[in-house]
């Protein structure tokens, strides 16, 4: 899978100029740091109908009773509606991007007959606010008849899940879907040879917890059906509207031109509002079949227990190695509980995690398979890095096996590593690797960190009695661009006055989207940032798309703003060469100014030229189209890799076990940066998840499939307090993709736990093997350091 | 979440807030701060036919000096005792305590009555009532009455108070010189409830240790003193103790809860700890 750019070829140059490559202030700050965002609740319709769900108690269970007459009864409802009511209008329930036949489990907007999670929604109020329609809920008659419930505990033992018990009798088995692909090889007979002949082979089984998206603006949708308009008209706080218009109008059986889907600003998403679920379909199908207008703000309750969950997964690694430490071959086994419900398809990240295990590392022989498994809990959804247990478990097997093999960790990596030499470097899967960086960032992490200074400290510090630890990792991030994900477009417009709006398919939910695609239109035209603004969000403004997610918006968007930017030049070149009487050749513009190069007095503004453009179109030769207005749709390749190095120096407390993040280093190649600072944003915004889910945040379910975490006084996010400074470095290796870019979005997320779980697992190497188990609470550590035997 | 109907009731004196609880009786709920109240109504895992909101109750607001003990009213912001200088002078514990309590927004609206009322187990106030044998004034329709803090709490965020009570005032005694105290917690993050804490307080007389308390916190149903590990500090050499033994008698009774956060071993083990470290910093204060 090459990096191959058709069409327009890129102009080259540094990636660093007026506007591109500069720490611009984010334009989209002054209104959201001042409390001026506009988010779907600050714009509700006054006449819409507020929701509340009702939802099952249990996890698994038979509805005996549910009568709704009380409810509908109360003032202020206009209607209670059930599955009975709801569920005949869904034509048919599919994610763009898995295709619709791609299997999944049996959707439902409401649960009839039985419930398959907590949480589960079972029927909808309809009432004037949302205090009434919770009064209302009370007034449900609902009877449950519980059955044993196919549950994980948290320490993970779903492998053996109870298929005496299905989650989904239509599905026919609790196992969702399986790796090897049918049709591919079930096994490696060179791996299994270096594996039964390798000096060394190193087998760990990786538990990671249930940790979730949690952004700071819940799900949200309102949705109105004007019969006499034909129009559904929604807003939704999505990632992507394109999908919000495409589900609703595939549910109901509308074509898309009678679907208009909005966003207005997003707080946050995290992957959760890539897709869209049950219950933002319910609105709309409410809003439909009652011919109103209707609205959903999911309340924090809501979104923690139903909002789709995260991670909960295993991945068994076994690697072989030559004497001195080189990887001879490895080998994966990833199971996951995918839950009820999965949002997309059914829901494993197995397929990419299966791609990226090898990271930056010759590996030698390779094979993986998996297994996902439904349950009675809430349903799979992205969360940034979904599929980042391979470098979790990957980059900690590489400590483990350094140390058993007595190989510094750093010297490990590096003998493994792909050289710059090796590439372009197809890994066994197949991936082509041509411009990444892995010993670069390694070395400039390791250097920023003071590793070999911290080595001597740490000595010290043991003679102490204090306990320090230090812990890398690295890893190739890989952004899926499959299908119409690769395909983003950029329109920009400029009309009379010569300023640029600039239309795109994105969902910006915090990454600066306003800001950067700007800085790339602005450098390419020659005009003011401030003359460039963006507009996304709407299917009726926006190039059709496929919304931000999957750390696409520097090479996608970036790319064809890029390239649509240069064409529109050209034509402004192109018109002013006919007001100056020159070549285009000759021409040059900047600030807002088009002038004959070495003839600074021979000018026409930028705004000039669009007002020939336009009213001055008899002046332009006959072959050329009047207007100031250019798009590109790009081709980029299915994958795009960038790659980084982690580092971690931790305290802990040798009385509560309780651990102190001291330093944390990140050395990124995301290839030409548009903004460093909101390159420097995304990674830290990501390692604080990353810090969360390592130490903090546990969605924990009891044995019968109760959720236990309900609240931010049981799930705990970190907090500013809570976090250290995090200093990064940067090593600029440009992409072969427009533009040099590279995806870099969610790497802050995936290579944070491994690094911080390596230190910890080295500050305690003196007092034993710390468990492959996460989240890494107080009492994990202290229960290594007492020597005390795991609960 | 959002709460189910309730009358709102917003008397301006202690009296009148009397009366209006005492109109309603178990029906009606206190609204002080609201930290704590708040989320439960919007959970709906509570609901009163009234709320009697104290806030606009300005003679419940005040920090005073009062025959040998510092006199604190309900109402009385958690920020305020918090950078009250005659709190840091009289009971610097509480003070201490209070940096504890949330995040500072939280002890902007949060008071010391409400936390002491509300009794949650895990929660710093109702330890230092108990370390320090705070007494605590109650207004009833047949007038006032003292409750020791021994006597104040029945279990897990349950007071003695009755339903027509209101909580008025706490009256921290101050200890005579050469005492030390010290307040340490571990909590999963800065601001949260504590996993496990204690309160310690010391008073040293001609090297020996005079007068002793310690409280654990998040470690059983109701703050618990530790009396067992507290009468062998009563008498003994200040500058010879074995913290850690110490420590280890003051877990040696407490049977605390699991739940999703640790077990209760781990409580047991780090309060053990967090006694020890508690007690030397009170020592410490107590020479000083």
């Amino acid at each position: 899978m090459t990096a191959v750019q058709d069409g327009a070829a890129p102009q080259t140059h540094s990636g660093v100029g007026r506007f591109l490559g500069q720490s611009v202030k984010r334009r989209e700050d002054a209104r959201l740091v001042t409390g001026h965002g506009r988010y779907i609740e600050d714009v509700l319709w006054p006449d819409a109908w507020h929701v509340a769900f009702l939802r099952s108690p249990v996890a698994r269970g038979r509805i005996t009773t549910l009568d709704v007459s009380a409810a509908a009864a109360l003032p202020g409802v206009r209607a209670v509606l059930t599955g009975a009511d709801l569920n005949p209008l869904a034509k048919s329930f599919w994610q763009t991007a898995m295709g619709k036949d791609s299997p999944q489990p049996p959707r439902r907007l409401l649960a009839t007959d039985d419930v398959r999670y907590a949480g589960e929604p079972i029927a909808m109020v309809l009432a004037e606010n949302r205090y009434v329609a919770e009064d209302a809920l009370e007034l449900i008659d609902l009877d449950v008849d519980a059955q044993p419930a196919v549950v994980s505990d948290h320490r993970g033992r779903w492998g053996a899940a109870r298929d005496e018990e299905l989650v989904h009798p239509e599905y026919g088995s609790n196992v969702a879907s399986t790796l090897p692909y049918p049709g591919m090889p079930t096994e490696n007979p060179a791996l299994e040879e270096v594996l039964s002949s390798a000096p060394h082979v190193f087998e760990e089984r990786f538990h990671q917890h249930r940790y979730i998206c949690v952004p700071m603006e819940t799900r949200g949708l309102q949705a109105r059906w004007s019969p006499d308009r034909d129009l559904l008209e929604i807003v939704s706080s999505t990632q992507n509207v394109h999908e919000v218009r495409s589900m609703a109008a595939r549910l109901l059986g509308l074509s898309e031109v009678q679907v208009q889907a909005r966003a207005e600003d997003v707080g946050g998403a995290f992957g959760l509002k890539c897709f869209v679920d049950k219950e933002e379909l319910a609105v709309a199908a409410a809003a439909y079949s009652q011919q109103c207008a209707v609205a959903w703000i999911e309340d924090r309750n809501e979104n923690l227990v139903a909002g789709g969950h995260s991670r909960t997964e295993d991945l068994t690694v076994t690697m072989a190695t030559d004497a001195d430490g080189t990887i001879l071959g490895i080998k994966g086994h990833h199971v996951e509980d995918v839950g009820a419900y999965p949002t997309y398809g059914v829901g494993g990240n197995a397929g990419l995690a299966m791609m990226m295990l090898p990271g930056p590392y010759d590996v030698g022989q390779y094979f993986y398979s998996a297994e996902a498994t439904f349950s009675n809990t809430c349903g799979m959804t992205p969360y940034r890095g979904p599929f980042l247990m391979e470098t979790v478990a990957r980059e900690q097997l590489i400590d483990i096996a350094a140390a058993e093999l007595g190989i510094d960790p750093l010297e490990f990596r590096r003998r493994n590593m792909i050289t710059t030499e090796q590439l372009p470097f197809t890994t066994p899967m197949g991936l082509v690797l041509e411009t990444i960086t892995p010993i670069q960032t390694l070395d400039q992490a390791a250097e920023i960190i003071g590793y070999e200074d911290f080595r001597r400290e740490q000595a010290a510090a043991r003679e102490q009695g204090r306990i320090l630890g230090i812990g890398f990792a690295s890893y190739i991030e890989g952004s899926p661009a499959f299908g119409a994900a690769g395909a983003e477009q950029v329109t920009v417009r400029m009309d009379m006055q010569g300023k640029a709006l600039v239309f795109m398919g994105s969902g910006s939910h915090g990454q600066s989207v306003e800001t950067t695609m700007a800085q790339v239109v602005a450098e390419e035209l020659g005009i003011d940032i401030d003359d460039v603004r963006i507009i996304q969000g709407d299917t009726t403004s926006a190039p059709y798309g496929t919304g931000t997610a999957g750390s696409r918006t520097a090479t996608t968007f970036g790319g064809a703003a890029r390239i649509a930017g240069q064409k529109l030049r050209e034509k402004i070149l192109a018109v002013a060469a006919v007001a100056l009487e020159a070549s285009p050749d000759d021409l040059e513009v900047a600030d807002g100014v088009v002038s004959v190069k070495g003839t600074p007095g021979a000018a026409v503004t930028v705004e000039q030229v669009a007002a020939m453009a336009y009213a001055g179109h008899t002046m332009l030769p006959p072959e050329m189209e009047p207007g100031l207005e250019a798009k590109h749709r790009i081709r980029n390749p299915p994958l795009m890799f960038s790659n980084a190095c982690h580092a971690a120096i931790v305290e802990i407390d040798r009385d509560t076990g309780a651990v102190e993040i001291k330093r944390y280093v990140v050395s990124e190649d995301c290839g030409n940066m548009i903004n460093p600072m909101v390159v420097e944003g995304q990674i830290t915004g990501g390692v604080v998840q990353g810090i969360g889910g390592v130490f903090y945040e546990h969605f924990v379910y009891d044995g019968d499939g109760n959720p236990l975490t309900t609240t931010f006084l049981d799930y705990l996010l970190p907090t500013a307090a809570d976090v250290p400074d995090i200093e990064i470095g940067h090593v600029v290796t440009p992409s072969n993709t427009p533009g040099g870019f590279k995806p870099m979005g969610e790497g802050g997320a995936i290579c944070s736990p491994p690094a911080l779980i390596n230190a910890v697992r080295d500050a305690l190497a003196p007092f034993g093997r710390l468990p492959n188990v996460q989240p890494l609470t107080p009492e994990v550590v202290l229960d290594v350091i007492d020597g005390t035997a795991a609960v | 979440m959002k709460p189910a109907p309730f009358t709102y009731e917003a008397p301006t004196t202690l009296g009148e807030a009397v009366d209006v609880l005492g109109r309603y009786g178990d029906e009606a709920k206190v609204l002080a701060g609201g930290q704590s109240l708040v989320p439960v109504l919007a959970l709906r895992l509570a609901r009163f036919e009234a709320l009697v909101d104290l806030n606009r109750v300005d003679e419940l607001a005040y920090v005073r000096e009062d025959d040998g003990a510092v006199v604190i009213g309900a109402m009385t912001r958690q920020a305020t005792v918090e950078a009250d200088p005659l709190v840091a002078r009289s009971v610097p514990v509480l003070a201490e305590a209070t940096r504890l309590i949330g995040h500072f927004q939280i002890r902007n609206r949060g008071t010391l009555g409400g936390s002491i009322a509300h009794g949650d187990p895990a929660a710093e106030y109702p330890a230092v009532v108990t370390a320090l044998d705070a007494t605590v004034t109650v207004a009833g329709p047949d007038g006032q009455r003292q409750i020791a803090a021994p006597d104040l709490y029945d279990g897990p965020m349950t007071s003695t108070l009755s339903d027509d009570e209101i909580l008025a005032a706490v009256s921290f005694p101050v200890w005579d010189p050469g005492s030390g105290f010290a307040v340490r917690e571990m909590a999963r993050r800065e601001g949260d409830f504590a996993t496990a804490g204690t309160v310690v307080g010391v008073t040293v007389t001609d090297g020996r240790i005079s007068r002793a308390a310690i409280s654990l916190f998040g470690m059983g149903p109701v703050p618990l003193r530790a009396r067992a590990a507290e009468s062998e500090l009563v008498g003994a050499d200040a500058s010879g103790l074995d913290l850690a033994e110490v420590g280890a008698a003051a877990v040696a009774d407490v049977d605390p809860p699991s739940d999703v956060h640790a077990s209760g071993r781990y409580r047991t083990r780090v309060a053990s700890r967090l006694v020890a470290r508690a007690l030397e910093s009170a020592l410490q204060e107590a020479s000083r």
